[in-house]
């Protein structure tokens, strides 16, 4: 999993409703909680996964300590957790070294949707762009000017 | 006692036959109360919320707050939006300062107000952001955050998390809470429109229930569920079967 398409916003809330279910819960039964086919939950489990927030087995979803740890933090801690856990994410911080490197560390739009496409190979790259970009501005790394279609690193980066 | 409503009737004329969409509503609001008014569709509670901040006038009766007639232009009043209501040409920040200005004068003074609403909601690293880069969620936020900003001590919500999607949701319902809770924010009662009886048991320490149209109160219960609350916990499910029964 390079990257899942699911906001950070969709994955705490995952989070939160396996809590309620007792720390583990099958993913077939949090889907129909929520009213969602299965495949449309997928993504924020994968994204909790990728993030260090669950440990999935046949189909059983898992919190770890930090998740637990994350759920009882408030709005300010919480938003700490999860740039820590971004910032770890490969993909983003191949993007993240790639600014850095770069001369006025800033890149257009265009060139990150390459930078996408080669990584993951689907024909929706525009909805890629916006979840890393989403994922990036929580973690305080990388910002996006819509104005001139250019992101730049924040100074968390 | 913060706001009364007072025997609130509410008729629309069309093609020459009165409809009623409003019957008699009469309640009245505490510091400390969550209220959340659950009906069908259409049954009139968006109207009833509209009618509390002073953004449509009944047809009889009254709205008292803090015991004098209620005005839209009142600053401890607050609203958030089903659909976000946000400026799309503004910064998160700018949408912010903008509620702001008609009380706050000083520039320095609302951008400091605007910065620390900002961060309680999470929403610090997304200021000069526009609201078309923001997902559902971020945009909520804002609505969020520009309501609390004007410090009101009553806050209107109109089925806030209903364009978002169930995780989505679910996240933000939380988050709310979690504000609810920090005695240092305001608002000091919140009435939060939804047409889910579940996510009333959740969020609310007290459910009106309208029937449908003309909406009539059928009942007015305190929800003694402790916090956080839990949607597995058994005792839940009591309640929302109980909110249930007085519906059908």
């Amino acid at each position: 999993m390079v990257l899942p398409k699911a906001t950070i916003s969709e994955i705490i809330g995952l989070l939160e409703a396996i809590n309620d279910a007792g720390g583990v819960e099958d993913a077939a039964r949090l889907a129909a909680d929520f009213d969602l086919e299965l495949d449309e939950i997928l993504p924020s489990i994968d994204g909790a996964e990728l993030l260090g927030f669950v440990v999935v087995s046949d189909g059983n979803i898992e919190l770890t300590g930090e998740a637990k740890r994350l759920l009882d933090a408030g709005i300010q801690e919480r938003k700490k957790i999860i740039r820590d856990k971004i910032a770890g994410v490969p993909i983003i911080k191949e993007l993240t070294d790639r600014l850095l490197r770069s001369d006025e560390k800033r890149m257009s739009r265009e060139e990150v949707l390459k930078f996408i496409q080669k990584r993951i190979s689907a024909a929706d790259v525009e909805d890629y762009f916006k979840i890393i970009i989403n994922w990036t501005r929580h973690a305080g790394l990388i910002g996006y000017d819509s104005d001139s279609e250019e992101i730049y690193l924040l100074s968390g980066a | 006692m913060l706001v009364e409503i007072r025997n609130v009737s509410k008729t629309y004329e069309s093609d020459g036959t009165r409809i009623g969409v409003l019957d008699s509503i009469d309640f009245s609001v505490d510091d400390n109360d969550f209220i959340c008014i659950v009906g069908p569709s259409g049954c009139g509670k968006s109207t009833l919320l509209r009618i509390i901040v002073g953004l449509e006038k009944p047809t009889s009766g009254e709205v008292l707050f803090k015991g004098k007639a209620i005005a839209p232009e009142n600053p401890k009043v607050a609203m958030v939006f089903q659909n976000f209501a946000l400026f799309p040409w503004l910064t998160v920040t700018e949408n912010i300062e903008l509620v702001l200005e008609p009380k706050v004068h000083d520039e320095k003074q609302r951008e400091e107000i605007a910065c620390r609403y900002i961060r309680a909601v999470g929403l610090d690293g997304f200021e000069k952001v526009y609201p078309r880069e923001l997902s559902g969620g971020m945009k909520q936020r804002v609505g969020f955050a520009r309501a609390l900003a004007v410090e009101p001590i009553l806050l209107c919500m109109d089925e806030p998390f209903s364009s978002l999607d169930a995780l989505t949701a679910q996240n933000l319902k939380d988050e709310l809470l979690m504000l609810w809770a920090d005695a240092s924010m305001p608002p000091e009662a919140v009435i939060m429109v939804t047409h889910n009886v579940e996510e009333a048991v959740y969020m609310a320490n007290r459910i009106i229930l309208l029937s449908p149209r003309p909406g009539k109160v059928i009942a007015d219960l305190r929800i003694e569920l402790e916090r956080p609350r839990n949607r597995k916990d058994p005792e839940f499910y009591r309640w929302v079967d109980k909110v249930y029964s007085l519906i059908v």
